[in-house]
Formats: C-alpha cells, sequence, structure tokens
C-alpha cells in the first residue's frame, strides 16, 4: 500500500469516507450532531484519538502478539480516551456536560478500532499518523455537515448565534423539530450517502 | 504483525503498555480531579444565581456566590435550620441523600405528586442577604416530567411569596417541546408571579397560556405549547415543593420569624 | 377522440430514446396513457393478479375516498361555521372571510359549510398536489421514468390526514420529504416499502409538534383552541368511564360531525370506502378484518387489566373505531397494495399487528394521543419480513412434502 501523504489525508473524505462508504461510528454521529460546537468537539476529540491510537499501535506492532492485539488495541485506545474524557472535564466542562457520554464512547467508535486493526498494524508510523488523521476528517466532515444542517433547521442558529429568528422567541422562522431528535441525523447522512454515490459512482454496490 | 510467537516473551511489551497506560489513566483522574470538582461546583452555583436572577455572562460567578449567598441546609419536615456542624451545607450532596436509605423516605403513592419515590429528610437552601436583610431565598426542585426527572432551582423574593426566577438545568424532556421548559424565554414569564395565596399554594400551569386577568393571572403561568405533560409536571412538582410535604413548614416558619418586629409594633 | 389519438401518435416519436424531446417522455406517457390508457404491463409492485392494472386501481381509490372527500369539504365547514355560531361571530377576518361575506357562515345552510370548507381543503389539497407533482415528475425527467397515477392517491390522502388549519407551506414541506424520502429514495413508485402519505404525514407530526398536536389546528377557525375527542379522552381525570368526558355521542362520532383531521372523522365514509374497495377487489379483506380483530383483542385486554390512573385503559372498542384515524387508516392506509404484505399469511400477521399496535399506542403511550398512524408505518417495515418468513415457511413444507 504506497499512497501519497496528500491521499493518506484527504481520501478519507469524500473518496472513501468513514461514515458514508462504511457505515462506521454512527452512534455519536445522531448524538451529538444537534448542535456545531458539540460536533466539532466530538470530531476534534475522534481525530486525535484515531491519529494518536494509530501511532502508538504503529510503533509497537511489531513486538505485539497477535493472539493479544485485539487487547493491547484497545488498552491504547481506551487510555487516550479516558485522558480526553478527564481533560474535557477539566478544562471546557460545559462542553463536555453537552457531550455527556459520547466522548467515552470514543473507545467503541468503530472507527478508530477499524483504522488501528486495518492500517496501523501493517503500514509505518507515520502513515498510520496521518491516515488517522484523514479518517479522523472524514469523520469530522460529516458530523459538521449533519450539524450544519440540523442546528441551522432545527434551531435556527449556527454555533449558538441566532441566525433564523424563531417564532418562539417572537421570530419568523418555525423550527422543524424532526431535526432535534437524534434520528434525523440518520435523513441527512442518507442524503450526504446519496450525494457521494451519485459523484462517485464506483462507491454504489452491487445488487 | 508480530515476529515470533515464542511463549511468554512477547508479552513484556504489552505488559509494559498495560502499566504506562494505568499509570496515565490514574494520573489524569487524580491530578485533574480539583479541577473538575470546581467546575461542576461552579456550574450549580451558576445556576443557582441565574435563578435569583443575579447572573450576568462573564461574570466572577465564584466571588459573588461567596460574598451574597448563603447555603443552609434545613430539615424538611421540620422546617428548620440544622446547624452547620451537624451537616455542612458545602459538602451535602442532596441528590445523593435522596437516594439513600438512611437520610430519606420513601413516599407513599397518594401524595407523591411531583413522582419522586423518595423524599430526603434535609434539604439545601440558599439565601440571598442584601444590606444584612435577606432579600430572595433560592430552593432545589426536582420532578417528574413525561419522560425524565427535571432539576431546577426556583427563587422567592423576601415575601417568601413571589417568584424571582425559575431555572432547570437538568432534564431530559422531548427536545423542542417539553425541554423548552430550559428556554430563558419560558422561565422569563414566571418573573413576579405569585405562589401563595391566603396561606395555601394557588398555582397553576396553564395549557394554552394565561387567560385570566388581574391579580388571578399572578397566580397562573403559561404551559408550554405541545408539551402539556411536561407543563403537568412542572405544577405537580411545584405542589409538591411548596405544599406541606415540601418547603411549606420552612417557609411559615420563617415568614412568622420575619414578620415578628412589625407585628410586635402592632401589639402596641 | 380520433384526432386526438392521431396527433398523440405523431408526437410519439419525438419523445422515443432517439427523438428531439426524448427527456420529456414522462410527461408525454402520462398525458397520452391518462386520455387513451396503456397496453403497458407492470413489471414491480403493486402486482395484481387479474385484469386490472395500476391506473385503473388508483381511479377506484380515488373514487372510493369520495364521501372522505365530501365529508372533508362539509364537516370542516360545518365545524368552523358552528365554532363561528358559538363564538357570536358572522365572518371571519382574511380572504376566506371576505369570500364567505356573500353567503354567509351558517352552520344550517348546507352550501355554507361546503364551502367554507373548501376553501379551506382544497387549497392544502393543491399545494399537496402540485408539490408532491413537482417532485415526481422532476424524478421521473431525471430517470427517465414514467409518471403514475399513484400520486395522484398520496396527494389526496395526504390532503385527507391533516388538520384544517395546517399552514400550507407546512404541506408543502410534508409532501416532499414523504415523495423524496419515501418514495424516490428507493426507486420510485412500487419500490416504496412505506406509504408516503403517512410518511409524510408522520414528518410533519414530529417536526412541527407544537402545531400538530396542540389544540388550535384542529377547528378552521384562526386562534381557536379545540382539542379533538381523542386528546380529550387521553386527558379526562381518572373515571371508570372516559367516554362520558366526551360532550358528543358516538352517532356523532360515527357520522363524523366531530374536530379532527380533514378526511378521517367519519366512520361511515370510510365505510363506504371500504365497501367499494371490497366489491371492486382492490383492498384486502383480509387486512381489514385482521387490523379490526388486533385493535379489538387489545382493547378488550386493556379493559380487562384496569387501571386507575389511565382512563383510556376502559374506553370500549366500539368508540376508538369511530374516534381519530382507526377506520381511515384501516380501509385507506394499511391497505395500501404497494407498502402491504402480499401473501394471505403475511396479511393476516400485519393487520393484527397494526390493530394491535395501534391500540396500545393509543392507550399507553402519554406522549400520543393517535398512535394508527405509527402503528401502520411500522406495520409497512415488518411487511416484507412477513412476506419473507410466509414464503420460507412455504418451501421448508412443499420440500418436506414431495421430498426435495
Amino acid at each position: 500500500m504506497s499512497e501519497s501523504k496528500r491521499e493518506l489525508i484527504f481520501s478519507p473524505i469524500l473518496n472513501r469516507n468513514p461514515i458514508a462508504l462504511l457505515v462506521l461510528g454512527i452512534c455519536s454521529a445522531l448524538a451529538v450532531t444537534g448542535q456545531l460546537a458539540t460536533a466539532f468537539v466530538m470530531s476534534v476529540c475522534v481525530m486525535a484519538v484515531t491519529a494518536c491510537s494509530s501511532l502508538i499501535i504503529s510503533l509497537v506492532r511489531k513486538r505485539i502478539p497477535s493472539t493479544v492485539r485485539i487487547g493491547v488495541q484497545i488498552m491504547i485506545i481506551a487510555t487516550l480516551v479516558i485522558l480526553i474524557d478527564q481533560i474535557l472535564k477539566a478544562y471546557f466542562f460545559s462542553l463536555s456536560k453537552q457531550l455527556s457520554i459520547y466522548v467515552g464512547l470514543i473507545i467503541t467508535n468503530c472507527i478508530v478500532m477499524g483504522r488501528a486493526e486495518g492500517f496501523a498494524m501493517s503500514n509505518p508510523p507515520l502513515a498510520s499518523f496521518l491516515d488517522g488523521i484523514g479518517n479522523g476528517l472524514g469523520y469530522g466532515f460529516v458530523l459538521m455537515f449533519t450539524a450544519f444542517i440540523r442546528e441551522l433547521l432545527g434551531s435556527g442558529t449556527l454555533f449558538g448565534y441566532q441566525i433564523l429568528p424563531l417564532t418562539v422567541n417572537g421570530g419568523w422562522y418555525e423550527r422543524n423539530g424532526l431535526l432535534l431528535l437524534p434520528a434525523s441525523a440518520f435523513f441527512i447522512i442518507a442524503l450526504l450517502i446519496w450525494l457521494l454515490r451519485s459523484m462517485y459512482p464506483e462507491q454504489q454496490e452491487k445488487d | 504483525m508480530a515476529v515470533k510467537e515464542s511463549n511468554i516473551k512477547p508479552f513484556y511489551t504489552a505488559l509494559i503498555l498495560a502499566f504506562v497506560c494505568s499509570f496515565l489513566v490514574a494520573a489524569a483522574s487524580v491530578g485533574l480531579r480539583p479541577l473538575q470538582i470546581k467546575n461542576s461546583r461552579l456550574d450549580q452555583h451558576k445556576n443557582i444565581l441565574r435563578a435569583a436572577g443575579l447572573y450576568k455572562k462573564g461574570m466572577a460567578v465564584d466571588k459573588l456566590f461567596a460574598s451574597a449567598v448563603e447555603p443552609r441546609i434545613i430539615d424538611i419536615a421540620t422546617g428548620r435550620f440544622v446547624p452547620e456542624r451537624k451537616i455542612d451545607p458545602a459538602i451535602f450532596n442532596q441528590r445523593a441523600a435522596a437516594i439513600d436509605p438512611e437520610r430519606s423516605r420513601a413516599l407513599p403513592r397518594s401524595i407523591d405528586q411531583a413522582g419522586l419515590q423518595r423524599l430526603e429528610k434535609y434539604s439545601l437552601v440558599y439565601l440571598i442577604k442584601k444590606n444584612g436583610r435577606l432579600s430572595r431565598i433560592v430552593f432545589p426542585i426536582r420532578g417528574k416530567g413525561l419522560w425524565s426527572t427535571m432539576y431546577g432551582y426556583l427563587a422567592l423574593g423576601a415575601d417568601l411569596n413571589t417568584v424571582i426566577g425559575i431555572t432547570f438545568y437538568e432534564n431530559g424532556e422531548t427536545p423542542g417541546l417539553g425541554a423548552e421548559v430550559a428556554n430563558p424565554a419560558w422561565q422569563a414569564g414566571w418573573r413576579g408571579k405569585k405562589i401563595y395565596r391566603a396561606g395555601r399554594v394557588d398555582f397553576q400551569v396553564v395549557k394554552g397560556g394565561v387567560q385570566v386577568k388581574g391579580p388571578a393571572a399572578l397566580h397562573e403561568v403559561d404551559g408550554i405549547t405541545g408539551a402539556t405533560l411536561t407543563s403537568n409536571g412542572v405544577n405537580n412538582l411545584l405542589h409538591f415543593w411548596f405544599g406541606k410535604y415540601g418547603f411549606k413548614p420552612f417557609i411559615d416558619r420563617l415568614r412568622q420569624k420575619l414578620k415578628r418586629p412589625p407585628e410586635v409594633k402592632n401589639n402596641v | 377522440m380520433n384526432w386526438l389519438n392521431n396527433l398523440l401518435d405523431k408526437a410519439a416519436p419525438h419523445f422515443q430514446p432517439e427523438g428531439r424531446l426524448r427527456r420529456w417522455y414522462p410527461l408525454f406517457e402520462a398525458a397520452d396513457s391518462f386520455v387513451m390508457g396503456s397496453n403497458r404491463r407492470t413489471s414491480t409492485a403493486p402486482h395484481i393478479r387479474d385484469s386490472m392494472d395500476l391506473k385503473r386501481i388508483m381511479v377506484l381509490v380515488v373514487m372510493a375516498l369520495l364521501p372522505c372527500v365530501f365529508m372533508a369539504l362539509w364537516n370542516t365547514g360545518y365545524q368552523a361555521n358552528s365554532a363561528l355560531a358559538g363564538l357570536g361571530i358572522s365572518t371571519p377576518p382574511g380572504w376566506r372571510g371576505a369570500l364567505m361575506a356573500h353567503i354567509g357562515c351558517d352552520p344550517q345552510n348546507f352550501w355554507s359549510n361546503i364551502l367554507h370548507g373548501g376553501l379551506y381543503f382544497l387549497p392544502v389539497y393543491l399545494v399537496s398536489l402540485t408539490v408532491g407533482g413537482l417532485w415526481e415528475c422532476v424524478f421521473n425527467i431525471i430517470r427517465g421514468h414514467e409518471m403514475s397515477e399513484a400520486f395522484l392517491v398520496t396527494s389526496l390522502l395526504f390532503a385527507l390526514i391533516l388538520p384544517p388549519a395546517i399552514p400550507l407551506w407546512q404541506v408543502a414541506v410534508g409532501i416532499s420529504f414523504g415523495v423524496v424520502f419515501a418514495k424516490e429514495v428507493f426507486g420510485g413508485v412500487g419500490r416504496n416499502f412505506m406509504n408516503p402519505a403517512l410518511a409524510a404525514r408522520a414528518f410533519v407530526f414530529f417536526a412541527y409538534p407544537a402545531q400538530m398536536s396542540g389544540d388550535l389546528v384542529w377547528t378552521a377557525v384562526d386562534g381557536l383552541s379545540r382539542a379533538t375527542p381523542l386528546t380529550t379522552l387521553a386527558a379526562a381525570t381518572h373515571g371508570s368511564n372516559a367516554v362520558n368526558a366526551l360532550n358528543i355521542t358516538w352517532m356523532q362520532a360515527f357520522m363524523g360531525v366531530i374536530p379532527g383531521s380533514m378526511g378521517e372523522t367519519s366512520t361511515l365514509a370510510c365505510l363506504l370506502g371500504a365497501v367499494f374497495l371490497l366489491i371492486t377487489g382492490v383492498a384486502s379483506w383480509r387486512i381489514m378484518l385482521a387490523m379490526l380483530s388486533g385493535g379489538a383483542a387489545m382493547t378488550v385486554g386493556f379493559q380487562l387489566m384496569g387501571s386507575a390512573v389511565n382512563p383510556m385503559f376502559a374506553v370500549p372498542f366500539h368508540w376508538h373505531l369511530v374516534l381519530g384515524g382507526f377506520a381511515f387508516g384501516l380501509v385507506f392506509m394499511a391497505t395500501d397494495p404497494v407498502s402491504a404484505p402480499h401473501t394471505q399469511a403475511g396479511q393476516w400477521i400485519y393487520g393484527l399487528l397494526i390493530g394491535a399496535l395501534a391500540i396500545l399506542i393509543r392507550v399507553a403511550n402519554p406522549a400520543f394521543p393517535e398512535g394508527v398512524m405509527l402503528a401502520i408505518l411500522l406495520g409497512n417495515v415488518f411487511a416484507p419480513l412477513f412476506d419473507y418468513f410466509v414464503l420460507a415457511a412455504n418451501i421448508r413444507r412443499r420440500k418436506l412434502r414431495y421430498g426435495g
């Protein structure tokens, strides 16, 4: 597998997006996309975890016995996630309160495990690190896209700033209550997948 | 992949990694703990000040809270203050107390309007003084809405009847409907309302909005559009917490205490 | 008619795959088959195993809906006129009021009711038809599919299950969602596994719940708050007989002279439609009977269980049948040939499930007074699974029988 560094970082955004192509990491994509701020923090956290875990796992990949490799991977990922969760709680309290358990649940995010097992175990450290960054960006792109639509049409705000004045507060925009519910992210992600697969027909599954 | 699958040697790497990881996790947890506790306390203080109408964005919450707010513990049933040496308000955790069988009692269904199931023996109240005189008092409130227990604070003025403000800082109601209990615009409608009339709770959260005019309108507040059951929940928890099983004994007692000087004057 | 046929025949080559106007073939085909009929057979669901084609089914369904449409016109007007009379207002404000001023808002006057109801129903229907048709056109032109009459039914059904005072833009948003997400993403007519009209209704219900589950939209008078009988029931105070909380008789509810979604208040109109659909063989009697039995069984179960706090437990089934959308959903929604199962056993299970779920949601769920819409959508989701299991069981049985 010899890809250029550019490809490692940018192809997971549209071309090989972990959410849109593999439909991984959906759980948190539904839960934290009500607002751009939470989606952004979540994206950064996932990117950090994916990149760092891929880097560390790639560094020690030749010394991990294959019988316990999944356990070692999870241990490294869990440590990173707990560290990030603790730091958020200490320095970004209100955001961590809104993200509640979902930062902790990055441990179970299949993207992180998937890159560790699928890429970092068989590639050099730098490439693994860049691959982690790229997949984090791909995840973040879907989250931000979803959160943009959900926050704008659901709450009339972007990053908390009022864009569309709501009727409940005397404005003209009737907010869409469906978009406030996590399930609405399914529809938006579906639209995005539809869009991506029309742009890249090779992503379409064959019957 | 791993070089050679010999017996025990490769496991050293895993073992060392495990040690490093546990050390990091433990260090982060211990090292950041004070900061986290401080954060969560700050958040709570902010909510209390918000209910009391004293919070402004970017203010020094700590300083104001320390200077203006006096947390006290009361015995809910008798309505008396509990001395600080018996229970320290700074470390009293009311939510933990409410589920601790030693420090709470099960509520029979007939009086459990707010759906609490257990009621703690002691409660925090926050006295806010101005020039040495009581100006506001903040009560913690909670109760079942449609899906979840809603947690909040309600602040009364010095007459122990007029609402200064209400906040709900935690709820799991439907976003866009019941979760509007957290909307400041809705909460603003509570300001100046009166809870008691002739010594009894007389207050309604009204579906479809307050229709009556005049003084009666002071005893009603608009329900949340489309969230009848959450509104009912707010109504019920208000009736419970300001009724005789809630803060009423304390409020009656405090009112007597505050009234005493003028009463003496009248008698003369 | 000959000249028209000649004209169409002459124009046809231009729309063929190599013609100049090939992009617009769907529009041509729609016009052609609407006036002249088609000689093609279906290749996807709904399959009908006799001389009928999709077009005739859709026309028959529209005819079966006529009693409901009539009630939508008359009852919407009647409810509005009597509410106005109750308030002592002779004509409401707004453009409708200006028109109504010529005839007067008298609930005793049949034509006044029809006209006033029409002023609410027709705009909703037209928006639903135009916007839904527009999406249909866009997708058919992109994909080169033919226009289908199915969307005529979808847009009419959607208009009938909306409350009279719904803002028109919400109608447009709702039907857009229904057509695009419940039908076009799956490949268009015949490939949808959900009823698009119901999906549209569900979207509006969840997107604008403050209006759709509030009390302001059920009577076509601005700002008038009036609950539907079902909401009143759900909010009734504890009592053994919650039906007493309603100020209507069973007969009124059966006839449909109650506030509610425009076309679904009248059980009588639904019954007429049901008879028509059954005689013409368009709808499955199995699904109707199964849904009825499922609902009845669930109701009896709740009555036996009893509840001290929830008055809905004690509501008898003949009331459940005439309130809300149970009858309408039973006749027109659950039996939709595309989204219902095709095997007979599958239809029985499907109907029972929907009937039972509808009552379960109505009675036990505190948040939604109406459960029929959600029950049918859930039934739609399970329909292919039922078919799959019935087929698999059949194959297994035959294998055993013939020792395959």
